[in-house]
């Protein structure tokens, strides 16, 4: 494989992360090149040497969605830890893939039903008092109040739950091309 | 599938070893790289993804420096943070690698002292 080839397959690998990283992480494998020709060896051995790009992207981009997610705990971090996971895409994964999406469709059932209960909460707290809630006008007020405090609880609780989820999952990720599927070798796949 | 071993405790190491390395002295990647898989027999390309995420953990910061040919070089140099780690993981690693050692040299009394406790018990 020559330099070119190299690179072209490992940007093609990155795809999709953010620019600047991408550019980053090329220019790393980049002067890598450029060192090795300085000691006089040749760009086939340096590339064989360094391994195969795809997987070493695959390995980039799972380390990247795990820094996005440590720096940002936001939604989209957790995406982006996630599609890193998913990029792995090797035996094993695939086979815990149903168990895993199973868990994600729960997680977020649970978050609409949440939701659902913070509005229903809300709604009969506000319109409750004017519609002749049984008991009256502040049994409504409080018990409204109640429900709504309720789907605050149990929203946090959700919460700390995804995370707990992401990071067992980034372990996993981890564990697996780092002790099942090593990102080294020279059988290209 | 001995094979698979060998490559899964030199990849669970290397984090270490690259730890060693910079304590001794700051280094680019490509010197460390080629450093590493002289000793270790390591794919020099996964020394880029380990650097990024040992950055990412505050065990490592990087800045630039002018070379003698060519652009500037990136060396990283080891934090506070990971010289803690480094000495936690070497006496793991040596307490490790002693349990194993004392295994492998003293088969027969680990065998006697094993067979002696299900004696006692």
């Amino acid at each position: 494989m020559t330099r070119n080839e190299f690179l072209r397959r490992l940007r093609s690998g990155l795809s999709g992360m953010p620019a600047a990283e991408q550019n980053d992480i090329v220019a790393d494998y980049e002067a890598h090149f450029d060192a090795g020709m300085e000691e006089g060896r040749s760009e086939i051995e340096i590339a064989e040497a360094l391994g195969n790009p795809s997987r070493l992207a695959r390995e980039l981009r799972l380390e990247s969605g795990v820094r996005q997610w440590r720096e940002d705990r936001s939604p989209s971090a957790a995406w982006a830890a996630v599609i890193g996971f998913m990029g792995l895409a090797t035996l094993d994964i695939l086979i815990l893939l149903p168990i895993f999406l199973s868990v994600l469709g729960l997680v977020v059932a649970f978050y609409a039903a949440c939701f659902g209960l913070f509005v229903a909460g809300g709604a009969m707290m506000i319109v409750g008092p004017f519609a002749g809630f049984p008991g009256g006008g502040m049994v409504a007020f409080l018990m409204g109040l109640g429900v709504m405090g309720v789907a605050i609880a149990i929203g946090s609780i959700l919460t700390l739950v995804s995370i707990g989820l992401i990071n067992a999952t980034i372990w996993f990720g981890r564990l697996h091309y780092r002790v099942i599927q090593p990102a080294i070798g020279k059988n290209d796949v | 599938m001995a094979e698979g071993i060998e490559v899964q405790l030199k990849k669970g190491v290397l984090g270490l070893c690259v730890l060693a390395l910079l304590a001794r002295g700051n280094s680019y990647a490509y010197e460390i790289a080629s450093r590493l898989s002289a000793a270790v027999d390591m794919g020099e390309g996964t020394i880029y993804p380990l650097m990024r995420r040992m950055q990412g953990e505050g065990l490592v910061s990087t800045y630039l420096e002018e070379s003698p040919s060519g652009p500037p070089r990136k060396y990283y140099a080891i934090t506070d943070a990971g010289r803690q780690r480094l000495d936690a993981q070497a006496s793991e690693w040596r307490e490790f690698v002693e349990a194993v050692e004392a295994l492998l040299s003293g088969k027969e009394n680990a065998g006697a002292q094993a067979e002696g406790n299900d004696d006692t018990q």
